[in-house]
Parts: structure tokens; sequence; C-alpha cells
């Protein structure tokens, strides 16, 4: 097998977020990563503070992984959380990465994204923001948010605009939300996006502890992919839409990643690299390398974490003689993980896979339940448990 | 049926968001957007590096001149990739 080279970094530069939304990816328990005294929730929506705090890589450390993720053959990459927002080095590292050739991509909130801090991306030749939402309307968002943050967002959203960045308008989607998704259509019309992503949840972090609260009923889903469809059609070439697929209900699982170690790494705030953004918690047995001890080139090539389940020689059966093997690469090592405490079994989402009844006794209960609604837990940020009032 | 209404007349550019760079590690050219890249053949590559105000027309008799071809054919080419292109959002015309 050749050595693949890496075309995407997903630069995680902190866990701090001053929404609480409860399908996050981020892991539930995190070490800390937030200066002691600092508090985060309503603070941070102004978000002033030091990039040196303890746990969290510097600006320098950063840089110094952007430089060395490019000379890998990263052509792309993506600044995610938390909220990128909440360190105010951003503008200097999409500086440093547009140096490096690079494109890229901020994935944010848009709390915090203040005329000032717009400008600096900007200038700095930011490509391209994706804006989360909650929802369409400001009570059902705030509420998903667990934060008063809607009605900002639509005004980030005309700024953006205005600056004339381009503009993605991200929604994750679950039974809380589902059945408003011709809104969410029609709010990405109205402002103006180039790219909407409807990703229908899926569950790591915080979303698979909430997994009974988030799951949409097979009814919804169905209908769901219609609209998104008939969408898709009605607006090409006009506003791209990027649908991700609810894979519990799918009978094959997703080609997560393209392969372990194949297209993408992501750097946690605190250094560690990872061959997916949720492996950290997933996967506790897994040790991961950290660009403090290592180089991100060894990293990639020869750390025990990215070969494991590097190619197909890992895989037992009934992948290892399946002929999708090298199309869906025995799907999500983390969801195997998650659902059959074992990384190395086929994801139980597939058919063929002898777990495939953890997922079915979940539909069964979802979709028996008679709306029987589920409370969630909200995200809480490392080291505090506050809400924004 | 878009492939046969694009018009001669029309000016093709990347669209917002799209950038057209050289992958170091390969040598080929490839799109790069929001979490996407298209590597591009040699012929995609011809057609995209001339999206620089120039017709369609135009750059369908360039290409013909250049690879002697002929344009008929290359202009049916030229238009499915563009089509193709535009509904993935990845050109516009102006």
């Amino acid at each position: 097998m050749t050595m693949p080279r890496p075309y995407a970094l997903l630069a995680e530069i902190t866990y701090r977020c001053p929404l609480h939304c409860p399908y996050c990816s981020n892991p539930v328990t995190v070490e800390s990563a937030v200066p002691s005294g600092e508090q985060d929730g309503p603070t941070a929506l102004r978000t002033a503070h030091t990039t040196t705090n303890n746990g969290e890589l510097t600006t320098e450390e950063w840089k110094r992984i952007i430089r060395e993720a490019a000379a890998l053959g990263v052509l792309q990459i993506g600044f995610s959380g938390g909220e990128p927002l909440a360190r105010r080095d951003l503008a200097g590292l999409i500086l440093a990465a547009r140096e490096a050739k690079l494109y890229t991509n901020l994935i944010t909130s848009g709390i915090g994204l203040d005329d000032d801090r717009l400008r600096g991306l900007r200038d700095a030749e930011l490509d391209s923001i994706q804006l989360s939402f909650q929802s369409d309307e400001s009570s059902l968002a705030d509420g998903i948010a667990g934060a008063r943050a809607h009605e900002r967002k639509l005004d980030v959203a005309a700024k953006i605009r205005t600056a004339g960045i381009p503009l993605s308008l991200n929604f994750v989607i679950h039974r809380g939300n589902i059945d408003r998704l011709p809104q969410m259509i029609a709010l990405a019309e109205a402002l103006g996006a180039e790219r909407m992503e409807l990703a229908n949840v899926q569950f790591y972090g915080w979303a698979f502890r909430n997994r009974a609260a988030l799951l949409p009923t097979r009814e919804q889903v169905d209908r769901a992919r219609e609209i998104a469809n008939a969408a898709k059609a009605r607006l090409a070439g006009k506003i791209d839409i990027f649908y991700v697929l609810p894979d519990y209900y799918e009978t094959r699982p997703k080609p997560c990643l393209n392969g372990w170690g194949q297209r993408y790494l992501t750097v946690n705030p605190t250094g560690d690299v990872l061959p997916c953004p949720t492996a950290s918690s997933a996967i506790p047995d897994l040790r991961f390398e950290n660009v403090r001890s290592h180089a991100l080139d060894w990293i990639w090539r020869d750390s025990e974490s990215f070969n494991r389940f590097r190619g197909t020689e890992w895989m037992p059966e009934p992948c290892r003689g399946c002929p999708q093997r090298e199309i869906d690469f025995g799907g999500c090592r983390c969801q195997a993980a998650l659902l059959t405490g074992n990384a190395a079994n086929t994801d139980p989402v597939c058919e063929f896979s002898p777990n495939r009844a953890t997922v079915d006794a979940l539909l069964h209960e979802i979709n028996s339940s008679n709306g029987r609604v589920h409370d969630w837990t909200y995200r809480v940020n490392p080291t505090h448990v506050s809400v924004p009032a | 049926m878009a492939a046969t209404t694009i018009s001669d007349l029309a000016r093709p550019s990347l669209a917002k968001g799209v950038r057209l760079q050289s992958d170091s590690t390969t040598g080929k050219n490839v799109l790069l957007y929001p979490e996407g890249i298209v590597e591009l053949n040699e012929t995609a590559h011809e057609i995209l590096s001339r999206c620089d105000g120039r017709t369609l027309g135009e750059i369908v008799c360039e290409l013909a001149e250049e690879y002697e071809a002929d344009s008929n054919v290359l202009a049916a080419d030229v238009r499915d990739t563009f089509s193709d292109l535009q509904r993935r959002k990845l050109i516009e015309f102006k």
C-alpha cells in the first residue's frame, strides 16, 4: 500500500463555545483547556482572552502545524472548535494558512463576529465561512443552542454578505427541528447563501449521550429526504445543498473519512492529532500523539493511531470478505466503538454486522414511543457549568 | 437540457469561493471550494484557465485552434463541462 497524503486539516483551535447545543460532537469530558479563573458562557460572547492558557496550543504552535500540514500535502484547512472566534489570534492563523496556500474555511456560530473581527478575516482573505444555525426562527433555535443567539446570527449573516465572503449555512438536523426543513432552506435562500449543509445528526460526543432525544422517526426522515432532494434539484446552480444521511436509518455504513488515515487529520485544542475529531473520546484505548512531542509528518505516516485502521488488513469478517470493503471501508470506527465496545468491529449500521440489532433496538424504541418526549442534556464547556441567561 | 441553453456569449467565471490552484504534491490542477476538492484533467484545466472574462464562443474557438479539433464537437464538450460545474456551483456566468 502506498502511503496516502492528507488533503484536509481540521483545526479545532478551542473547545470553548458560547453555545450549548446538545448534539455537539466535542468530547463529553475534556481535559481542562481553559485558563483557571476564566468564566465561559456569557463572558465568552465577548471573547477577549490570552492564547497561551493552560492546555491550548499557542499561536506559534498552530502556525508551525499549518506549515507542516501544507508540506504534507494538505490543501484545505477548517478552523473549528468549540467556537474558533473565542481565540483572538484567529485572523493571524488564517493569514498563515493563506500564506501556505491552503483553502481556508471558518466553521462558526458567528457569536463574537463583530465588524472589527470580520474586517480582520476579510483582510486575511478568508476563503469561506460556514455559519451554523439551529433552526429558522428564534424561539426554537435558541432553545436548541441553550443561548440567545439566533437574532445575532441573522445579523452576522448579513454582515458576511456585505463583506463579500462566501457563505455556507450549516444546519444539524434532529428530531427537534427536522419538521422545519422547508423553512430552513428558505432561510438559506433569503440570506443569499452559496452553500447549505443539511446534516442529519451523527451520534458522537454530546449527540451520542442525547440520542434518545435527537433521533428522528422514520416518517420524519423519509419526509426530510424528499424535501432535501426536491430543494437540491430546484436550487441547482443557485445554492449547492449537501445532505448528510441519517446513518442509523441506512442499511450500509457511511464511507467514514474515506478511510482511516487516508485523507483527513484533525488537531484538537491541546495538540493531539486525530484521524477523526471524535476518535479521542469514542476510542479510549487508542493512544494519540501530540504535536508537542512529534512532527506532524511522523504522526501521519508512522504513528500507531494513524496506522491501526489504515487499509483493509485490520478488518474482521464480514468486512474482510466483503466486495464493499474498499467502498465504505467498514464504516465508522468511532461508531463501532461506541455501539459495540470494539472499534475494529464492522460499523453496526451495516446490515451484515452481527451487531445491527443494537441500532434496530434504538430505532424501534424511537418509532414506537408515540411521540414521547425525551429531555436532552445541554453541552457544557470544560470546567464550567453556567448557562447564559 | 441545460447543456444546450448556455449561450456562446456567456462569460463563465469561477464561482465565488472557488479557487483554481496547482497541487504541489501531484503537480495536477485542482478546484478548491468549501470542504471540497476536484482534481482537474488536462481538458478541464484548459477550459477553466480561460474563464477570465472570455466568452464561451471565444474559449471554444481557441481550443479548436490549439487542438485542431472540430469546433462543433468541442463546443458540445465544453458546454457539458460548464453545465456540470454550474450545477455544482463551481462556476457561474456573467
